[in-house]
């Protein structure tokens, strides 16, 4: 088993009576990942209608003499911004990489499936309906309404991973797609521009005050799927087999279901749709990393806060002073792609 | 025995007429009711009668009778226009395919419609008038089907590569890649560009209202060209159900069938988008009833999906002006609340 282990890359690294099996090829893999999105966000943080060069930014992050103008563009106007796409992307990238596991199926993504549009769904009747409550109360209601899109498609279609469970995702999207556009045209069209602004996927509105609730959400979900994530790795042998080298399927299949959806539906609530991260950073971390899923895992969730930073930036400067949303550019470069990973499965599906 | 034989032989040609002309006459005393109502309601209720003078003795100092033919009258005939034209784009597609979740919506037709309109209006407010204003509104039906057929046709191109052919998991996913790419180009344009919004934001969520006499003119043409071209390939289009090679051996050409009747739901299917924006799922719900009464030979199913998809469109545009009166929901919405839930019940129905 060891010598299994050395060759596949692991190796032991022991301090004391902490010891730890690691994959350096990983390891440098992600360390390579965030240097990158330190870079990203460090331009990020830099550009835009007032440009600020690096150590000013650089300055005003640790506290130090700035002009006030320049203080509050960065730590008030562009860091939660930041910090906002890479806590969702990063959330989005790990649901996606935990659900193609779990349904053994390529193509799914939370976010193909209508959790997007369930979350988007509960979280407009609450702008239209109780206009009073803050916008604290979105992170829960959009959970709870992705949740529930996730268990009645998995009720309709009784099946994970087959084609049954992507046909039925897409058909009740478009119904809740549909049912979105009923509020938008009966109701209030001063509430509908609040509605359209955060639908729309784009980040522009980040504040400080969603954050940390998401943060937490993020951390949990991601606990619990590294903590299953060997399980996972067993799971994709086949039930028989993983019931007999000892996962518990049942546990399993629970967090690899309800931490994504849960995941995905938190950082649609905050940032509104943005679709394709959950598709695409999986396949771009199987390709840089591979091997088990903790790894994968881990790529993947890099991956994913590296695409909407990036997508979110280019969105907002390339056709300055006018923003593309963010979704619209996932949905861009994410599309071709997406037709990529479908030509490659041309024989099979 | 012989008896029996006979009586066999004497009743069997006459039911299988009877069972058509039954389900037509059944759906057009259907259509003649919601026209009639169609017609009735508005911001002044008319009653049948009223409605029904309008119509076969116009009487030109009633105000009603005004009311009916001047202003109502052409959001009906539109309605029929492009309920027919998706119920048979609806048909032909399922029926080249041989895939029943194959539908206009699902296939990229309507989205490619909206990219191909919008990026002409775009370019003509950037770049200067391209074309006058009422070549631009005539030729809209033009564009919005060429928008329409080639992004189908990139939709069944890459869909058709690999050994397994256009499966519907296939179909349904390259229609939904390349849809969200041409929406998001859309989305982009008119973000970028609000004048063109103002002009088309009520004719991308799919509705009938605001329409003209002119663009109804301008949508026949190709409409009747696409239905002679429908007819003509029915007989044809019941062989190929058979199986490629079935047909092949029927001295039919099986390519050039496909081709001509995916033309001839480009046509149709742009004179509808043309007229009513992006309505969707029209097309998938119409052939599925049809079938499920019983009729199987294209040369009944298509004119009946003519008849079903014009009164399911004119039952859905008066749904859409009444149910939250008075505000009025786009049409396409009210289709799209029908019809997606034949869809997942037809997904939920295969085999995993």
């Amino acid at each position: 088993m060891r010598t299994v282990a050395r060759a596949a890359g692991y190796r032991r690294f022991s301090a004391g009576p902490v010891s730890l099996r690691l994959r350096p090829r990983a390891a440098g893999v992600a360390a390579a990942l965030v240097a990158l999105i330190c870079a990203g966000a460090a331009f990020a943080l830099a550009s835009g209608s007032l440009p600020i060069p690096l150590r000013a930014v650089m300055a005003a992050l640790l506290g130090g003499d700035v002009p006030p103008e320049v203080a509050h563009v960065i730590t008030g106007v562009r860091l939660p911004r930041v910090v906002l796409a890479l806590i969702a992307g990063a959330m989005l990238g790990l649901s996606g990489a935990a659900l193609q596991a779990l349904t053994r199926n390529g193509l799914a993504d939370p976010g193909l499936v209508g959790v997007k549009e369930g979350a988007s769904l509960a979280v407009l009747v609450l702008i239209l309906a109780f206009p009073a409550l803050g916008a604290a109360w979105r992170l829960p209601v959009g959970m709870a309404g992705g949740l529930a899109v996730a268990l009645a498609v998995v009720l309709i279609a009784r099946d994970l991973s087959g084609v049954r469970f992507v046909l039925v995702g897409i058909g009740v999207s478009w119904l809740l797609a549909s049912a979105l556009l009923v509020f938008i045209t009966t109701a209030d069209i001063n509430d509908v521009e609040t509605a359209l602004v955060w639908l729309a996927g784009s980040l522009h509105a980040a504040e400080w005050t969603l954050i940390p609730a998401l943060a937490v959400w993020g951390a949990l979900g991601a606990g619990a799927l590294f903590a299953t994530a060997r399980a996972a790795d067993v799971a994709l042998l086949g039930d028989a087999a993983a019931t007999g080298l000892g996962v518990r399927l049942q546990r399993t299949g629970l967090f690899g279901l309800a931490a994504p959806v849960l995941m995905t539906a938190a950082a649609v609530s905050c940032v509104g749709s943005l679709g394709f991260v959950g598709l695409i950073a999986p396949h771009m971390a199987r390709l840089v990393v591979g091997g088990g899923q903790a790894a994968v895992l881990a790529a993947s969730g890099l991956l994913g806060a590296a695409l909407v930073l990036v997508a979110d930036t280019a969105g907002r400067l390339l056709f300055a002073p006018l923003q593309i949303p963010a979704g619209i550019v996932m949905t861009l470069a994410g599309v071709p792609l997406f037709l990529f990973l479908l030509w490659r499965r041309r024989d099979q599906i | 025995m012989s008896l029996a034989v006979t009586g066999l032989a004497t009743t069997r040609p006459r039911r299988r007429l009877a069972r058509p002309v039954l389900i037509a006459s059944g759906l057009m005393l259907l259509l003649v009711g919601l026209a009639i109502a169609h017609l009735g309601f508005g911001a002044r209720a008319i009653a049948p009668e009223v409605v029904v003078r309008a119509l076969i003795a116009f009487d030109a100092d009633s105000f009603d009778h005004n009311v009916i033919v001047e202003l109502r009258l052409l959001r009906l005939l539109a309605a029929l226009v492009v309920g027919a034209g998706l119920g048979l784009t609806g048909a032909l597609i399922q029926s080249v395919t041989r895939n029943p979740l194959g539908e206009p919506h699902v296939l990229g037709l309507n989205a490619g419609a909206a990219l191909a309109v919008v990026t002409t209006l775009t370019l003509s407010s950037f770049l200067g008038p391209v074309l006058p204003a009422p070549a631009l509104a005539a030729g809209r039906p033009l564009v919005a089907g060429l928008g329409a057929i080639l992004l189908c046709a990139a939709v069944l191109g890459v869909a058709a590569l690999g050994r397994t052919g256009m499966t519907p998991l296939k179909v349904t996913l390259c229609g939904v890649a390349f849809s969200a790419f041409a929406a998001a180009l859309t989305s982009a344009q008119l973000l970028l560009d609000d004048q063109t919004l103002a002009t088309v934001r009520l004719w991308l969520a799919g509705d009938l209202s605001g329409l003209s006499y002119g663009a109804l003119w301008a949508a026949l043409p190709p409409a009747m060209a696409g239905l002679a071209l429908a007819l003509v390939l029915a007989g044809r289009l019941d062989a190929l159900a058979m199986g490629d090679q079935m047909a092949a051996g029927l001295g039919i050409h099986v390519a050039r069938t496909r081709l001509m009747a995916l033309v001839a739901a480009g046509l149709l299917c742009g004179a509808a988008v043309s007229l009513a924006g992006p309505i969707g799922f029209v097309g998938l719900v119409v052939p599925h009833v049809v079938k499920a009464l019983g009729v199987r030979d294209m040369r009944v199913v298509l004119p009946l999906s003519a008849l079903a998809g014009a009164a399911l469109l004119v039952a859905a545009d008066l749904a859409a002006r009444s149910l939250f009166a008075p505000r009025e929901l786009a049409t396409g919405i009210v289709t799209a609340l029908v019809g997606v839930p034949v869809f997942i019940a037809l997904a939920a129905r295969r085999r995993p």
